[in-house]
């Protein structure tokens, strides 16, 4: 594909029931990566008390079908040798399988079966729901978790961004009870329309095609899309703060809300460099309050990639609490610097050089190239925007990076949230 | 011509081989992999915290963060990180035990900007103060904060190998000891890294789409560094451990994180090996649902996220889905991890996973299992190193244990060979159920000691109804007899960890 930065040709086919396919060849000694991208994830929990429920279910999807129970299913697993695993986030949900290559047919009957034909029964389900506890119990201890919780709560009124992927407490405990709901959910969400794979590694495009067909050509449509609902403009600053039962430095994190990933949308593309530009680990400030003050133990921005609003985030660790405000202002410093003064043209074309070798050396295996594709694939529906993003990265000018600070690093679009350890 | 390729492609997943006119040598590790379009480097000094010196635990992980997260001779940091940005390229180091690997890899088409970089990080390091400052703050922020509290997954495991190693020169985790890294100067840096960073103490891992002159050149360079002494130290003799030995660290907790286990005498390359990998893959593979101690505490009875057990160093098992590679040591431990279980559940999870291993100990694996395992690992371990660094890190670790061949390759190769007999006998020959270190991360320690030294019956409720057979398997776990004496338990706050 001659201008193309994806280095790989790929094949691409549409069931007449909706579901996508996508076959990347590589030069992988005999391994296949088999993603299966369900396009909903945390955002998709619209329900009331059933936050945390697109994550629920993708531990769900491992309990079996009629065909091949949960125990036979683990144990084909187990007889093939796959690495299989699956995670679940704000936008999607991701199966992921790592085999040999003798083992396609074999995969693609078993991942078609319990995507058609998942079965289990309530006392199952709700032993599930432990484990799923436990992930949450064991994610508490960590101060980010806690800060992250707390940031998307208060930023979010109405949107489901407003609780994290694993859903809010009182849910995780209640789900035993929603045995009846978790039906539905498969029947809503877990429809070929909704559903892209994408099949990388030592594969055969039209034999790959040809398996596809027969083991998922009789699955039904029927996907019904969730009326999310957006969130409205924020029209001021919030601030708050969360306590940490344990013992941690101080985190900042100063939040504003964005857009949804759009390649047409300049300011959006030109946010993507923003964040590298401003706070990435060869800016100005990562250099003074990191290196040279070592006031902080990191600091970092994190611009996502999303369907609806996101929040863009600039955090940071600090040694002292009685540097935060300094750390904040320091921060907001450099993004109104960057609003007045456009930023020199060579490190752009540095940042933009990153981005094309970070890109390509990331794509190695056939586990990363399909993993490293399934939040675009999840957002887009494919993976045509890998060129468009990148072809209007390449475009992005020091005006564009002007243009994106003055819209977004507003503080009327702020959240700010300050964690502190509850030890001292 | 598809059928060559092909041979090629399986062979270059797990052998070194030669490289044109360069060869793998003593001191050299080379892994052709011409359609790479990188380069992976790894250079690998035989020095690691056991070469700390008593009073400066944390030495040897400081003296390599030295080399590779700070200045160099030429450049300072910040003009280090300028250049290797839009090469969108790092370079790091390691430390476990008993390696330090300074490691890097970067696109060929900036290996001619990169190349100088990495090798002034390991020749000519600055070793400045203001660069010490920061990453003594850095390590101290982990060993304080981040493991003693945000992290009981790996605090249970870094306390079970000190107690294990405790007194021995593997007594201390990586990162060292809380006061011991403040006392850490810039001579002793300069100390450490004259005598262990010498030209008779390492390996050099070159892997991906290099050429014969890269090769050369860094050979040639690396040959530069001083004359020294390539360091031999014996493995360490661990004190036995006398029935079950509890250590309870005490902490405001609302889930109890267990990790247990043995030292062993026995390492990779040799078929026992082998065999008791295809009993420890049963009992607990990593991360996967294979496990049988997964399946019983996790999948059966939903208490948790999951359970696994190890025969080599497995850290960051929270993160890493598959092995990690050069964290060899010549002692290995025998590890059960549970990862937090509800406290209410923590006495009987613990009878759980023992009940379990002393059965298998007890009973060896059945016919089944062994097939199933065995042509499991066949195949899984073909995901352990997808990547040509991760291949080169296996190749690195085969010339540290001194494997035949390549470990991978003979991985599989054993899977065709060992019998039940033969697993069977690795257990009862390296595995034994009462003799054991047992360290539980909980909250009310005085409480769980109690339990644990009466024997008090551990029931246990669920949210949901379980089959008969749980539930009959349950009546056995709840009493299950722990043979633990009051004197063999001890209680440790949180905050006392680390610390000197």
């Amino acid at each position: 594909m001659a201008g193309s930065i994806f280095p790989y040709e790929y094949k691409q086919e549409v069931l007449p029931n909706g579901l996508k396919v996508i076959m990347i060849p590589m030069d992988s000694p005999g391994l296949v990566a088999y993603y299966s991208i369900v396009r909903t994830g945390s955002r998709d929990e619209v329900e009331k008390g059933k936050s945390g429920f697109a994550h629920f279910f993708e531990h769900m999807m491992f309990r079996g079908t009629k065909n091949y129970p949960g125990p036979v299913y683990d144990s084909i697993m187990t007889t093939i040798g796959a690495d299989a695993n699956a995670y679940t986030t704000d936008d999607l949900t991701a199966y992921h399988l790592n085999f040999a290559k003798d083992d396609l047919e074999k995969v693609v009957e078993l991942e078609s079966d319990r995507f058609q034909n998942l079965s289990y029964p309530e006392s199952g389900f709700q032993t599930e729901a432990g484990a799923v506890y436990g992930e949450y119990r064991k994610g508490i201890t960590q101060p980010f978790w806690v800060l992250n919780e707390k940031m998307q709560n208060l930023a979010y009124d109405v949107h489901t961004y407003k609780h994290t992927t694993i859903g809010f407490e009182e849910d995780i405990k209640a789900m035993p009870q929603a045995f009846e709901y978790s039906k539905g959910f498969f029947n809503r969400f877990y429809r070929p329309e909704n559903v892209v794979l994408v099949v990388a590694g030592d594969i055969d495009p039209s034999a790959t095609v040809t398996l596809v067909k027969k083991y998922y050509g009789g699955w039904e449509k029927g996907y019904v899309q969730p009326q999310v609902t957006p969130e409205p403009p924020q029209k001021k600053e919030r601030i708050g703060n969360v306590s940490y039962s344990g013992k941690t430095l101080p985190i900042i994190d100063i939040a504003y809300k964005g857009d949804a990933l759009d390649p047409e949308n300049t300011d959006y593309v030109a946010s993507l460099l923003l964040g590298d530009l401003a706070f990435g680990e060869n800016s100005d400030l990562y250099k003074k309050l990191y290196i040279q003050e070592q006031k902080v133990q990191f600091i970092g921005a994190s611009i996502p990639m999303n369907r609806d609003v996101p929040l863009f985030e600039i955090y940071s660790m600090v040694k002292s609490e009685n540097d935060l405000d300094y750390i904040r202002d320091e921060v907001y410093k450099t993004l109104e610097t960057f609003k007045t003064n456009p930023v020199d043209a060579t490190k752009l074309e540095n940042l933009k050089k990153r981005n094309k070798y970070s890109f390509l050396m990331g794509l190695d295996t056939p586990d990363n190239v399909a993993g490293g594709l399934a939040r675009l694939v999840a957002v887009t529906g494919g993976i045509d925007i890998v060129d468009q993003l990148y072809g209007q990265m390449e475009k992005v000018t020091p005006e564009h990076i002007t243009s994106a600070a003055k819209k977004y690093f507003v503080p009327e679009r702020r959240t700010v949230v300050v964690l502190k350890g509850v030890q001292k | 011509m598809k059928t060559i390729v092909r041979i090629f492609t399986v062979l270059t997943l797990f052998v070194s081989i030669h490289c044109g006119g360069s060869v793998s040598d003593d001191k050299t590790v080379l892994l052709t992999v011409p359609n790479d379009p990188t380069v992976s480097f790894r250079v690998w000094f035989k020095v690691g915290s056991q070469n700390d010196p008593p009073g400066k635990e944390g030495l040897a992980n400081i003296t390599a963060s030295m080399l590779t997260d700070a200045a160099t001779k030429q450049n300072s940091y910040e003009q280090i990180l300028d250049k290797l940005y839009p090469l969108a390229a790092s370079y790091n180091a390691s430390t476990s035990v008993e390696m330090t690997v300074i490691s890097g890899r970067s696109h060929k088409d900036n290996l001619k900007e990169y190349f100088p970089l990495f090798t002034q990080a390991i020749l000519e390091p600055a070793l400045k103060q203001d660069d010490l400052d920061r990453i003594k703050s850095r390590v101290t922020n982990y060993l304080e904060n981040i493991l003693r509290y945000a992290s009981d997954e790996e605090l249970g495991k870094a306390v079970l190998y000190n107690e294990i190693f405790a007194g021995t020169p593997y007594g201390h985790i990586d990162e060292g000891l809380i006061e011991s890294v403040k006392s850490i100067t810039l001579d002793d840096v300069r100390g450490f890294y004259q005598e262990h960073y010498t030209k008779d103490n390492f390996v050099v891992g070159v892997g991906g789409g290099f050429d014969d002159t890269l090769v050369r050149q860094l050979k040639e360079q690396l040959a530069g560094l001083p004359v020294g002494k390539s360091n031999k130290a014996l493995p360490p003799s661990p004190k036995a451990i006398n029935g079950m030995e509890v250590v309870i660290v005490e902490k405001d907790a609302a889930s109890t994180a267990i990790s247990m286990g043995f030292p062993m005498d026995l390492l990779r390359g040799s078929k026992e090996w082998y065999a008791l990998a295809i009993a420890n893959s049963w009992l607990g593979e990593h991360r996967n649902s294979s496990s049988h101690l997964y399946h019983v505490i996790r999948e059966s009875r939903g208490l948790n996220y999951g359970d696994y057990s190890y025969i080599e160093n497995f850290p960051n098992g929270g993160r890493l889905s598959m092995p990690p590679q050069n964290v060899a040591r010549r002692k290995q431990i025998f590890e059960i991890w549970i990862r937090p279980v509800p406290n209410e559940a923590r006495h009987f999870a613990l009878r759980a996973a023992l009940r379990e291993f002393q059965m298998l100990v007890e009973k060896g694996m059945t016919q089944e299992n062994f097939e199933l395992t065995r042509n499991f690992l066949k195949k899984y371990v073909l995901h352990y190193a997808p990547t040509t660094m991760e291949r080169l890190g296996y190749a690195l670790d085969d010339r540290f244990y001194d494997v035949d061949g390549s470990h991978l390759e003979r991985f599989r190769k054993m899977m065709d060979e060992i019998t039940l007999a033969d697993v069977n006998a690795a257990i009862k020959k390296h595995w034994q159920y009462g003799d054991m270190k047992v360290v539980i991360i909980t909250n009310e320690a005085e409480k769980m000691k109690d339990a644990l030294v009466s024997n008090t019956p551990s029931p246990i409720t669920y949210t949901s109804p379980k089959p008969e057979d749980i539930l009959t398997e349950d009546k056995e776990i709840i009493s299950f007899p722990l043979d633990i004496k009051t004197e063999s338990v001890k209680t440790i706050p949180v905050a006392d960890l680390f610390v000197k």
